[in-house]
């Protein structure tokens, strides 16, 4: 054993990894979006940490049989979301609920549908070693890449020595994500008086929004993050209960996490299974009238159990909730 | 470094080959802990929905069931001294001190502690599950037991929640043999970067520390003692804490659900089967006998 340490450490000493320049990324909080998340700075997205960060999030190696990759299913031209109503993990395997987007996340405090997540670093792992996802493990993650060049050499930019470890994945790709910042649509443009006007219909649209819709999609995340259950058509999928599977109480049953509004119009479908392919048929169900439960929302309980509006509504609504596309984000 | 570690890793195997081949004789300062699944005082025979063999028990609310699938995880092991000394057993190190019970699988019916000091002792504590601060599926501290909880036939990841499954329960309840699915886990969770400058906790703690004092004193030393615990899982559904009758998953707010998928009632089970942590210190367990 002694034999085999000294000539290990031997090794090691021989080596000097050749050190870089990694300057922290800036990140530029949005007029109205709230403080940072304390971890988007004391992990603090670097240069390297990010490119780093993204590679691995594009690496279908991190996926069992090397089909999927965490892109797979956030596409940046759906907002980092796919189409699809559900996940689809490796050998076709399809998941509980529908892929959420990815922006913004430096601000957010809970993530996923039911919050399960309060720390962005302690996400990555699930996808990677759930069984309908990437059904892979960290040390098979770790085996398949620690000998590859390009990696070694990022993971030496980015950490300052070669360790291939599973904090550093984890890390890298939170860094990689706090830096999706969607602020750009022409709802931003709009407020931050830079020129841009809203069209009549957008305007109309927004005035709705404000009466009807922004107790739940509040601040400039259009989300208040809190967990609500609005009475959308059920999954019956045993494995849901929405946010009482975190918190395992009755008041929480299928409930969910507000999604924000960013990007809307390329996030379809919409709903925690994928419910509704458009945006109209969702506002056309929630004036239709939703499932009554004991814990529904009591926005809706005290409205009749739905949010009425007219076709003309629904239509200036629509065109207000395309103002919050950021196409600049979403690569176009 | 990931040289040094496989080198360490290598070592470490190495001598561990060597510490066995050196264990093939009786060890006076081993303890056997040996788990005896029951309903009431017969021990549990596992079987699917048509199986005749298979025990069934009724419980208080006169719900006949019985088992196919039984796992739990033991942890965080500790023997107390007469003099009230506890020794712990690899209490942080879920390789060397956690075991998943699995009734389909004799051999991990029996888990036998090493080296333990020499003395007697009068009580042992264990946990139920596993404690929040290694409940994390760090693979890379702990490659033997994440393995062993993730092997196909034993499931005890729990991968939305990173952490280890505690208690996996399948089987089949009333005459028509509904399905009966009981999963129970942690998912309480810290956010020490809450906006508000003070930590936010969520969620719920299912592990359960267990205690109980042995009928005679366990002569470590001397002999090689053998510590028989009965797990009785008649107080599944019928414990010191709550009764419970199975309902349907859709009916998720009544009483009970035998889902625990959904199961807003998750920790009333975990309640029966390992105590409250506070008035009740026992939960399904207690001792037969230690043969010394």
């Amino acid at each position: 054993m002694c034999v085999l340490l000294v000539l290990a450490s031997c090794s090691n000493d021989d080596y000097q990894p050749i050190s870089y320049d990694n300057p922290e990324i800036t990140l530029n909080i949005p007029e109205g979006f709230p403080d940072l998340n304390i971890t988007a700075t004391t992990n603090a997205p670097t240069t390297y940490g990010v490119v780093l960060g993204k590679k691995l999030f594009h690496d279908k190696r991190l996926s069992a049989d090397n089909t999927i990759a965490c892109a797979s299913c956030h596409i940046q031209a759906n907002a980092f979301t796919d189409n699809l109503s559900k996940a689809i993990g490796i050998e076709g395997r399809v998941g509980l609920r529908n892929t959420p987007p990815i922006q913004n996340m430096a601000f957010m405090q809970f993530y996923n549908w039911d919050g399960n997540k309060l720390v962005l670093e302690n996400q990555p792992l699930v996808p990677i070693i759930t069984h309908e996802e990437m059904d892979s493990s960290i040390l098979e993650v770790i085996g398949k890449i620690e000998n590859d060049q390009e990696y070694i050499e990022l993971f030496n930019k980015a950490f300052g020595d070669e360790a291939v470890t599973n904090d550093r994945i984890f890390n890298s790709i939170a860094q990689f994500e706090y830096t999706l910042i969607s602020a750009n649509s022409k709802y931003d443009k709009v407020i931050r008086e830079e020129g841009v006007t809203f069209t009549k219909s957008e305007a109309q649209g927004y005035q709705i929004f404000k009466d009807k819709c922004i107790s739940c999609h509040s601040t400039e995340l259009f989300t208040d993050q809190s967990f609500r259950n609005i009475g959308f058509p059920i999954n019956t999928d045993s494995e849901e209960g929405g946010r009482s599977r975190v918190t395992r109480e009755v008041d929480d049953y299928l409930r969910f996490r507000v999604p924000s509004l960013r990007n809307i119009e390329y996030t379809a479908p919409y709903g925690s299974f994928g419910q509704f392919n458009t945006l109209k048929d969702l506002l056309d169900y929630l004036d239709n009238g939703v499932v009554d439960a004991e814990n529904l929302d009591p926005i809706l309980k005290d409205n009749g159990n739905k949010i009425s509006l007219t076709e003309e509504e629904k239509t200036h609504l629509i065109s207000f909730m395309k103002t919050l596309s950021d196409t600049e984000f979403i690569g176009q | 470094m990931k040289n040094f570690k496989k080198y360490l890793l290598l070592s470490l195997s190495t001598l561990a080959i060597v510490s066995c081949s050196d264990d093939d004789a009786p060890v006076a300062n081993n303890v056997t802990l040996e788990f005896n699944n029951t309903f009431g005082n017969e021990t549990i025979v596992l079987g699917n929905a048509n199986s005749t063999e298979a025990t069934t028990n009724t419980s208080a609310e006169g719900q006949i069931h019985h088992f196919e699938e039984l796992k739990y995880v033991i942890s965080n092991i500790r023997l107390i001294k007469e003099d009230g000394t506890e020794i712990p057993y690899n209490v942080n190190d879920l390789d060397n001190g956690a075991t998943v019970i699995n009734q389909a699988k004799t051999e991990t019916l029996q888990y036998v502690l090493n080296d333990i000091p020499t003395a007697d002792y009068s009580q042992i504590k264990f946990g139920l599950g596993v404690k929040t601060s290694l409940n994390t599926l760090d693979e890379v501290s702990f490659p033997n037991f994440y393995a062993a909880a993730g092997e196909n036939d034993t499931q005890m990841h729990w991968e939305w929640g990173t952490g280890y499954r505690f208690t996996k329960i399948e089987g089949f309840y009333d005459n028509d043999n509904k399905t009966l699915s009981f999963h129970s886990g942690s998912t309480i969770d810290e956010d020490p970067d809450d906006t508000t400058g003070e930590s936010f906790i969520q969620g719920v703690d299912a592990y359960r520390d267990i205690t109980l004092n042995l009928p005679t004193l366990a002569t470590v030393g001397n002999s090689a003692p053998k510590i028989v615990i009965k797990a009785d899982l008649n107080k599944f559904l019928s414990g010191d804490t709550h009764t419970i009758t199975l309902v349907t998953a859709e009916n998720i707010t009544n009483n009970a659900t035998p889902s625990a998928h959904t199961a807003t009632e998750m920790m009333r089970f975990v309640d029966n089967i390992g105590g409250t942590g506070d008035t009740n210190t026992t939960g399904m367990f207690s001792i037969t006998s230690v043969e010394n």
